[in-house]
Order: structure tokens, then sequence, then C-alpha cells
């Protein structure tokens, strides 16, 4: 690497951790091979990959479990040695990504044997899943990214969850709905600002008081009106609609481009923040404030007033998780239905490395882990309940132990900014 | 400056505690002015809830409404707790502890150690609890002379609604899931696949079940009773694998998978705990029909005796033949449902109250 490796994350992998990625591959490849292969029977497994409304289905695919465990299995061992002998330098991480792959779905062959899955529902049930959570984590990364921590997705979340709801309900339009929802989103966040910019109080000790505070009166509001008036809580959801033409291929047609407007929403988001943040001058600043303030200001950047629009605009897009819960899935509020999403968010934000992208594709491991965990006990493949429970929270310690390695946080994050 | 900012904290704080205390407070006591109670009486009736709460449209909705129903004809003073998550429990029931009530009426599996306790470290005061029979560590049963459980024998009703399922399902696949894999969850799903069992037998069908196995005594569970979202996707997946009616048993998570059914629209569900066309209305024309446990009848029988100083502690267990648990009438399905297989289930039911059949498997 070259002298400016200091401020950059240093990508290079050393020869003892090179091998021990070898020595892992050919592990899975027999672990396949003993547990999936020699205790599979002589039966197929039969997967289902259509969704609704294509130009043509696929066929249901039905494969040997043994068969299958094996192959895979050998082209796990065949990944390894290759590692071994030559290694597959920075591109190591996507080898992983396929090796893991490849032991998944032997496990997953393995539990349908003689039986069948719909894998286009479990798709789909990983992305839906999925959503609240990159939103939720954008959110952080709008807030972190200018150097305010913010850890109350959760309470804006549930927020703007109830105020859709009524708001929507009210109006009997989901759109003013949505915009509420938003903009409760951003009234919550703005008192954190507030604390945390001006007043500069413990940004944990703020983010922790607005969901505590978020909880209170969802819940009070929710027992003294949405329980009396029935009909407030009864705004419906936006309805799903097709992108023409490209909504009909098979498998990945339904999947993506059938859905509702959160959905889209959020596949929008994902893309533009990420453009905004590392490609405009505007992510710029927000990068240059929120790792060394004083030199972003000695240039010229209003700081606090960077601070607070990124905040505010956090806040918003929490709003727009929280209405996604409500509107855009179960059409009505009930106390803390959130259940601990926002938290969720945040582990996604920083697994994603303060990157948007990253995020979705850490709330995807989120959402799919938790999707397997329901089909396998569906498929009721003797797996206590309890323990499966814990999937998606084990990808994500291993995927953050064995992937992502060190997390870079914005230097300033956490850290009020006060000009001398 | 920054002091400022604490007061703002400090603020924040106390407003979200005061909402919370006052969510707990039910809106419409109107105490001593009530018309239908003839004189005020001097019995003070508090529930402390599951972390569901009293809105939950489940469990602690209908203890609260026998609650409600003795305030009602009594005048009696009620008041309740909600439990925002475990760690409340034991500060609720002593909160009530120091706050003179007659009866302490506890909600759910979970607060059955918090109230084992408080019982045996407080002979003078009353207790029921709801879905719990004492036990200790060697599972050998104990009983307390000033604590009342209030069981009920769930898969008795569960099994009738098995039944009913098995013969209405037209992919012939069933599915349920539960919030936690716990006994006052479990048992609807053991009568369920009893049902169904009972059907297959009878019936020389093949129906089968997805999300619970007796055998196991494990399956499909979201985790908690709280996230709605959850509730949808799980049971979208079991509609994906082919069932075409789900039996959520996991509180208003249940809500959520009701619109998925909707979304599907060939598929019905089966509603738990409460007649789900009288709690949660809106889904009225989906539910096939709900299994009932009749805790508000229970509760209502518990404060009664309390009040006459009848108080009994030990077990009571709701049956089909005390009526403490029973199935809904069909409501939007009455029509649906063929007549044969309506005596069936009459049949059935005469069958488990005489002993001929076992809800046992």
């Amino acid at each position: 690497m070259s002298s400016h490796s200091a401020t950059v994350t240093t990508s290079r992998i050393s020869p003892a951790r090179a091998r021990g990625f070898g020595i892992f591959f050919i592990f899975l490849a027999v672990a396949m091979a003993v547990l999936f292969g020699m205790g599979s029977g002589p039966d197929s497994a039969t997967f289902g990959l259509n969704g609704p409304d294509q130009f043509a289905d696929l066929p249901t695919v039905e494969i040997p479990a043994a068969g299958t465990a094996y192959f895979l299995a050998v082209v796990a061992a065949f990944l390894g040695g290759m590692q071994l002998a030559r290694g597959f330098g920075h591109r190591i991480y996507l080898v992983l990504g396929v090796v893991v792959f490849l032991f998944i779905f032997a496990f997953l062959v393995w539990a349908t044997e003689d039986n069948s899955l719909n894998l286009y529902g479990m798709l789909q049930s990983t992305l839906l899943r999925a959503i609240p959570l990159t939103l939720g984590a954008i959110s952080g990364v709008l807030c972190e990214k200018s150097g305010v921590v913010n850890i109350a997705i959760e309470g804006m979340m549930l927020f703007s969850a109830f105020m859709g709801v009524i708001i929507g309900s009210a109006s009997g339009n989901l759109w003013i709905g949505l915009i509420g929802g938003a903009l409760a989103g951003g009234v919550l966040s703005s008192v954190l600002a507030v604390l945390s910019i001006r007043y500069r109080v413990d940004q944990i000790i703020a983010g922790t008081v607005l969901n505590i505070f978020a909880l209170g009166i969802t819940s009070y509001l929710t027992a003294r009106v949405l329980v009396e008036y029935q009909n407030l809580n009864n705004p419906g959801t936006f309805r799903q609609f097709s992108i023409p033409i490209v909504s009909k291929i098979p498998l990945i047609g339904p999947l993506l481009f059938r859905n509702n407007i959160l959905i889209f929403l959020t596949f929008v988001l994902v893309g533009a923040v990420w453009f905004g943040l590392n490609k405009t001058r505007w992510g710029l600043r927000v990068r240059a404030v929120g790792e060394h303030p004083k030199a972003a200001d000695t240039v010229g950047i209003n700081v606090q007033r960077v601070r607070y629009r990124n905040v505010i605009m956090g806040g918003v897009v929490a709003g727009l998780a929280g209405a996604y819960l409500t509107l855009g899935s179960v059409g009505r509020f009930d106390e803390n239905m959130t259940a601990g999403k926002g938290f969720i968010a945040l582990a996604a934000m920083l697994f994603g490395r303060y990157n948007p992208v990253g995020a979705f594709g850490a709330a995807l491991v989120f959402g799919f882990a938790e999707s397997l965990q329901n089909k396998l006990a569906i498929l009721n493949v003797g797996i206590s309940s309890e323990l499966l429970a814990m999937a998606p929270y084990l990808a994500t310690l291993l995927v953050v132990a064995g992937v992502v390695g060190r997390t870079r946080v914005p230097a300033a994050d956490g850290v009020p900014y006060v000009k001398e | 400056m920054r002091k400022r900012g604490i007061w703002l904290i400090a603020m924040l704080m106390v407003l979200s505690l005061v909402a919370a205390a006052c969510a707990d407070e039910e809106p419409e006591t109107n105490g001593g002015d009530d018309p239908v109670a003839e004189e005020e009486v001097d019995f003070k009736a508090c529930q402390v809830t599951d972390t569901g709460g009293v809105d939950d449209r489940s469990f602690n909705q209908t203890a609260y409404e026998g609650m409600q129903r003795a305030e009602e004809e009594f005048g009696i003073e009620i008041d309740v707790l909600e439990s925002q998550s475990d760690a409340d429990f034991e500060p609720n029931i002593n909160t009530f502890l120091q706050a003179d009530c007659d009866l302490i009426v506890t909600v759910g599996f979970l607060l059955g150690e918090a109230t084992a306790t408080a019982a045996e470290a407080n002979p003078d005061q009353l207790f029921a609890i709801v879905d719990v029979d004492f036990a200790d560590e060697d599972f050998n049963d104990v009983t307390y002379p000033n604590a009342r459980e209030l069981t009920f024998a769930t898969d008795e009703a569960a099994f009738l609604a098995g039944v009913l399922a098995s013969g209405m399902s037209e992919s012939g696949v069933l599915g349920t899931f539960g919030g936690i894999n716990i006994p006052p969850v479990t048992i609807f799903e053991n009568g369920f696949e009893a049902g169904m069992n009972y059907w297959n037998a009878e019936a020389g069908a093949a129906v089968e079940l997805l999300g619970w196995s007796s055998a196991d005594q494990d399956g499909l569970f979201t985790g908690d009773f709280e996230d709605q979202d959850k509730g949808k996707q799980v049971a979208q997946q079991l509609l994906d694998e082919g069932a075409d009616i789900i039996m959520p048993v996991a509180g208003p998570v249940g809500l959520g998978s009701a619109v998925a059914v909707r979304e599907a629209g060939n598929a019905s569900m089966i509603w738990v705990d409460t007649d789900g066309c009288e709690s949660a209305s809106d889904i009225c024309d989906l539910l096939l029909t709900s299994v009932m446990k009749n805790m508000d009848n229970a509760v209502y029988d518990t404060i009664v005796a309390a009040m006459n100083d009848e108080f009994e502690g030990g077990l009571y267990v709701g049956t089909l033949e005390n009526e403490g648990v029973g199935l809904a009438p069909y409501h939007d399905f009455d029509s649906v449902i063929p007549d044969a297989l309506k005596e069936t289930i009459e049949e059935v039911r005469a069958g488990i109250i005489d002993g001929s059949i076992s809800v046992g498997g």
C-alpha cells in the first residue's frame, strides 16, 4: 500500500489470513459433504421459483439432495485449494461470499429433501423485511456522516409509524399520511439536533430519552385515542404496482419491479444517498464536517448548519421507515410495533460501514437469515426454534467479524463542535 | 447553554413518564357515578398486564374485560398497570401491594415467578393469575391459599378448530405459528394438530400442518407479541408453502397476518383467545372461527368470589364442559361451512366432554 494508506482502510490480506481463508473453505466443504451429503437420503428437493404475473413460468426445479451437496462441496473445496495454491488477492471477500452461499444452499437442499420450498417467497420476504432496516440505516448514515450519533432511530420510526396512521386515517389519503409520518420523524430529529448541536448534550443520552419519549407518548395516545376511535387506526396500505415489461421477467421481475411505492422509494434512496455523499459537493462537505469540523469551518463551511440539515433529513428518512411499517405493510398501529427494528438498523449501518449500499446489503443479510429461520421452522428440520431465532444475529456477527473487519467511524462522530 | 439542554431532557423525560403512567389508566373510569351500581362497594381489583398491553385484543384485554364487567355491575374500583418489559413485572406488582388492592390479577405465563414470589411473601393479599399453574423447580405442583391459578384446557377448543379447519381446507395444508414457545401458546397448537389428526383418521384425509409439530413440541415462532410486520411475513411464508387456513397464536402479531391472508384472497384464519369478530371486527370476514379462552368470565368469577369472602386459592381449569373455553360463532362463514361439518363438530364437542375423545393426540 502506498503512503496514504494510513488514512484509508487497508484491504490487503496477510499471508496467514489468506491461508486461514483457504482452510476455512475446505473445512466448509468437508462439513457440507459430511452433514448434507451423507446426511441426505435418496430423495429430491423441489424449489418453486415463480412469482405472480410473469411472461412465462419457470419450471419447478427438482434436484437430488445428496448429489447436490457433494457437488457443491467439491466446488467449495476447489475454491479452497485455489486460495491455498494461488490466492484470490483482494477478491477473497467475494469468494468468501460465494462459498458461504454454497454452504447455505447445500443446507437448504438438505432441509428440503423429500419436500418442496417456495424460493420466490423466501426472497420476497427477505426483501420486505430488509426495507425498514435499510431506511433506518440510511437515517443513521445521514446523521453520523455529519458527526451526530443517532440512536433514536427506533423512537423516530415508532413515532412516525403512529403519526402516519393517524394522519393517513384522518385525511383519508395515504400520501398525506406518508408525508405526515415523514415530517413527524423530522420533528423528533430536530429535537435531537437542538439537544446535541446547540446544547451539546451527550448524544447517547439525548437519543435514549427520545426513544423513551416516543414509546411513552405513542403508548399513551394508543390507549387513549386509537382504542376509542378505531377508525383513526385504519388508513389502509399503499397498493403494489408493476413497472411495465420488466415486472414480467420470471423470478426477478415480480420480486424487484412489482412492489409498493415505499419499496421503490427505498431503492432510489439507497442510490441517491450513496451518490450524494460520495459524488457531490454537498457530500464532500458533510464528510468534511463529520471528519474534521474545524478544518471544514476554516474553509468556510457552516458546520452547525450542515449538521442540523443532515440530522433532520435523517429523521425524515427514519420517518419513512416508520411509515413503511404501518402504511406500507400492515395498515394499522399497535404499541411498540417497531419491536427493536431501529436498533437493528443501527447495526446494519455499522455493518454496512456507514455506506447506504452496504447498509442495504446488511439489511438483506438480516432479512435472509430471518426468512431462512422461518422456512426451516416450516420445514420442521428438527433444529430448536430458539436456536433458529438466533440466526439473524449470528449471521451478523459472522459477517461483521469475518468480512467487514474494522469499521472506520467518522472521526468527529458524536463530538459537538464549538467554534472558538 | 448546556444547563438549558439538560432541562429540556429532563422535561422530555418527565413528559414521557407521565404519558406512560396515564396510558395505564382506564379512560372510562367514572368511579361512583356509575348508574348501574346501586351502592358504593369497597373493593379494589388491580391488574398487571403482560407486555402486550391492555388493548392487545387478546389475553390481556380479555382479562381486563372481566374486571370492567365487575366494575360496571358492582361499582368496584379497578386499576391496571401495563408492563413494557419483563423488568416491569415485579415493580408493578409491588406498586399494587402498596395500593390497597383487595385482589391483584396478573396476566400471563411470564408473570408466574414474580406472582408466586409475591403471593408467598404477602399471605394476606389475594392474587389471581391467568395462565399459570404454579410448580416448584422439580415440577411438583404448588398452591398458595391466597392465589388462584386460572388455567384453561384450551386444547379442547383448539381441537374443534382443528377439525373445522381440516374439513374446510381446500389445499389440505393448514398453518400455524406462535409468539413464543411457552405452554399457553403451544396448547392451542397441540389441540389444533390433534383435531386435524382426528379428522384425518375419521374422514380418511391427509391434511397436514405447517409451523408446529406436537411430536417435537417445536415449530414456527415470531419471537415476540409485537412485531406485526413479522406476523405478515410469517403468514405469507405459510401461504407460499400451500397453507390456506392459518391460526396465529401471537396476540396482535396475528393482525399483521390478516393483511397477508387478505391479499392472498383464497385463504382464511382462525383467531385465538377472544372472538375475533368482536375484538378485531375489521378482520371478521377472514375468520373461520375463534378459539375462545373465556378469561373474562374466570376473572369476573374470581372477583365475585373474593367480594363475597368465598375466595379459594389453588387451581381452576376452564374446559368445554364448564364453558371456560369454547369455539366462537362462525359469523361470516356460517353459510359457507357445510351442515354436516357443523354436526361433526358438535359430536366431537360432546365426545370430548363425555371423555370418549381424547384431545391428547
